[in-house]
């Protein structure tokens, strides 16, 4: 056979041929869908945006939130979404404070169901549910402590808490503060879970000595919520942490989502309501709100980007882990450990005039836990920690 | 095909009926007897992976361990489900790949093949016949351990009283289970039809029913190794394994069905390429 190399030459061509169409018949089956144009909005100014962000009824909806995460924090046992990588949760939001958030993973599922007059979570590994008495006006995104539906918590959760001033006022005040940190901008429009969003964000100013780059959040341009969270670091044209909506859909939800009922076989805990949100024990819970709550009250060094927490090591319970907490710029990182993993085999040693210890660095936040019990974190150079510990 | 069917064609100018085609198709590859003893093989996964369940479940606490396997003790209804999953990671691809190196690069190699590329059928009602053949290998395999690991999951694991606990908490009633047994039951077959075209594809290049073996499981060995480099995980949309977790999704409540939905579209993909390229072959092939 003469011709024996050429057909083999074709039938080559052919499976390279073949190869690419299975590439891009993937690519496009897999394809995000956004990723399209910026649309077209009405110009707004960042006043007015917060300040519609602050009355927004976004009414019921669900949604899938994805936490895109590459801050580099060492993987901490129970808290698989603390380490690089992408996890995701279902959000259902109802109204009274009824909401359902799944995070599913491989081969399970956390669950968290509020009906209103309690909240239930159930773990499909453990096979228990606990449950707890809800507090007055709880989201399902506020129980957990900082998870990945940060977003919709914002939405969900915002209107109750800011109701009493003028929100006009409330959103004029917040961002003189900002301004006095940072240039606060909307930044054109985009398009996130299919919807067009106003891109606002927060620049730190040049005096700032902080490592994040900017922090973006583009709002609903029809509802005003909060679509999506990109924190950008320096010297990474990636963000360090997404997190928001890959699909969103606003309308009435089923309500049997917000009824939970234990399944048979399954153990109940209760647990009374105070300990609801100081059990997560999270270094990093909202902004301005829990930062004082532990009994070894945090001091609070700096203002703005560059502002250091230092704490003191609970005699008890280790806090969850030492966040870049930089204070109102709602940054507040990766999803928080549960439990109290052991933070003396993390980061590398450091020493100085302040003392010894242990540096922990990430993409967006530093933190050094001394050996004398201090933790200082910050979305800040090791130096600006150093300088709060030598205080 | 039997030597008889095609002592029978040849005497006749007619057209063979498609029908009685796939029927002597069916009929040759489900008197393999390696054919049956695979079948009765997988019915054994649900079996004891049950039986393993109810011995490590034996202080009663409802909870086996972890994972999806660990979530069955108690749970029956999640067997099914757990055993088609796990058995799709290599099982059910071999019983396909099995098929396939029969159906093309095995006749090949006894020398059946040029016995059918001679017979007056059409190379793609050819192609067709011996799609048909494997497709059967899949649903047989996929249906014995759905059927089995219902029964097994009901008889010898129990509990939730003929209800399915979902990952979510929440319990759904034997219908509705069952329902979902059967659309993870219909997704296998999906994810195998693709297997299925690719295996076929190597088959008809090839007369050695061993290379055919070789590369489907070498490539879902690859791919497996390929989804765990970090570096690489922009290939994981690509690869036909990434979407295998999807099973899952029908014990989560209410039915996410956008994993196994884009699983099932990038396991199109595959089928028709492979379709295209097994086709072609066939079809330019020399008796």
């Amino acid at each position: 056979m003469g011709n024996r190399s050429s057909v083999r030459r074709r039938w080559a061509a052919g499976g390279i041929g073949a190869a690419l169409v299975a590439t891009v018949g993937i690519g496009l089956v897999v394809a995000p869908a956004g990723a399209s144009a910026a649309p077209e909005l009405p110009p707004v100014s960042p006043e007015d945006l917060v300040s519609s962000v602050l009355t927004a009824e976004p009414g019921p909806f669900n949604g899938t939130v994805s936490l895109d995460n590459q801050l580099g924090l060492p993987a901490l046992p129970g808290a698989p979404q603390a380490a690089n990588g992408t996890s995701t949760a279902r959000i259902w939001s109802g109204d009274d404070g009824k909401g359902r958030v799944s995070l599913p993973t491989d081969q399970g599922e956390k669950t968290f169901v509020s009906d209103g007059a309690t909240r239930w979570s159930y773990d499909s590994e453990t096979r228990t549910v606990t449950k707890v008495p809800a507090k007055q006006g709880g989201g399902p995104g506020e129980k957990q402590g900082g998870r990945p539906d940060r977003a919709p918590e914002a939405g969900t959760t915002g209107p109750p808490e800011v109701a009493a001033p003028d929100p006009a006022a409330a959103a004029a005040t917040a961002i003189g503060e900002l301004r006095n940190t940072s240039t606060v901008s909307v930044d054109g429009t985009a398009e996130v879970a299919g919807r067009p969003a106003y891109q606002l964000v927060l620049d730190p100013k040049p005096t700032e000595r902080t490592l994040l780059r900017e922090v973006r959040i583009a709002v609903d341009a029809e509802k005003r919520i909060p679509l999506q969270l990109s924190v950008l670091a320096n010297g990474s044209p990636e963000p360090a942490l997404q997190v928001g909506f890959t699909d969103v859909t606003f309308g009435p939800q089923d309500a049997s989502l917000f009824a939970f009922t234990p399944p048979p076989g399954s153990t109940v805990r209760d647990e009374p309501a105070t300990t609801d949100r100081a059990k997560p024990g999270p270094a990093g819970p909202k902004p301005g709100q829990d930062a004082g709550r532990d009994a070894a009250r945090p001091t609070i060094v700096g203002d703005g980007w560059d502002t250091v927490v230092v704490a003191r090591t609970p005699a008890q319970a280790k806090p969850g882990e030492p966040k870049p907490d930089s204070a109102e710029q709602g940054d507040q990182g990766a999803p928080e450990g549960a439990g109290a993993p052991d933070l003396s085999a993390l980061g590398t040693p450091v020493s100085g005039p302040w003392g010894a210890g242990r540096q922990i660095s990430t993409a967006v936040g530093t933190a050094i836990i001394a050996d004398d019990g201090r933790i200082a974190a910050g979305a800040v150079p090791a130096q600006v920690l150093t300088e709060a510990l030598a205080r | 095909m039997t030597a008889a069917t095609i002592d029978t064609t040849a005497g006749d100018p007619r057209p063979v009926p498609t029908l009685r085609l796939f029927a002597a198709e069916l009929r040759w590859v489900l008197r393999r007897p390696r054919t049956l003893i695979m079948f009765g093989l997988f019915a054994l996964v649900p079996i004891l992976i049950a039986i393993g369940v109810v011995v490590a479940d034996g202080d009663g606490d409802g909870n086996g361990g972890r994972g999806l396997i660990g979530s069955i003790g108690g749970n029956g209804l999640v067997l099914p489900i757990a055993a088609m999953t796990i058995s799709l990671t290599l099982l059910l691809p071999l019983a396909v790949a099995v098929a396939s190196a029969d159906a093309i690069a095995g006749e090949a190699s006894h020398g059946t093949l040029r016995g059918l590329l001679l017979s007056p059928v059409g190379r793609l009602r050819l192609v067709g016949m011996k799609a048909f053949g494997v497709l059967v290998v899949a649903v047989v395999a996929t249906l014995v351990i759905a059927v089995v690991g219902v029964l097994a999951g009901l008889v010898v694991v129990g509990g939730a009283d003929g209800q399915l606990i979902t990952l979510s908490g929440t319990t759904v009633g034997l219908g509705e289970a069952v329902g979902r047994v059967g659309l993870v039951a219909l997704w296998t077959v999906g994810q195998l039809a693709a297997v299925g075209a690719v295996a076929l594809a190597v088959s008809s290049f090839t007369e050695h029913p061993l290379v055919v073996l070789a590369s489907v499981l070498g490539g879902l060995i690859t791919f497996g190794v390929l989804s765990t480099i970090p570096a690489l995980d922009w290939l994981a949309p690509y690869l036909l394994t990434t979407g295998w977790s999807a099973g899952a999704d029908a014990l989560r409540d209410p039915l996410p069905l956008d994993g196994l939905g884009s699983s099932s579209l990038v396991a199109l993909v595959y089928l028709v390429v492979g379709a295209a390229v097994l086709i072609t072959r066939m079809s330019r092939r020399d008796a």
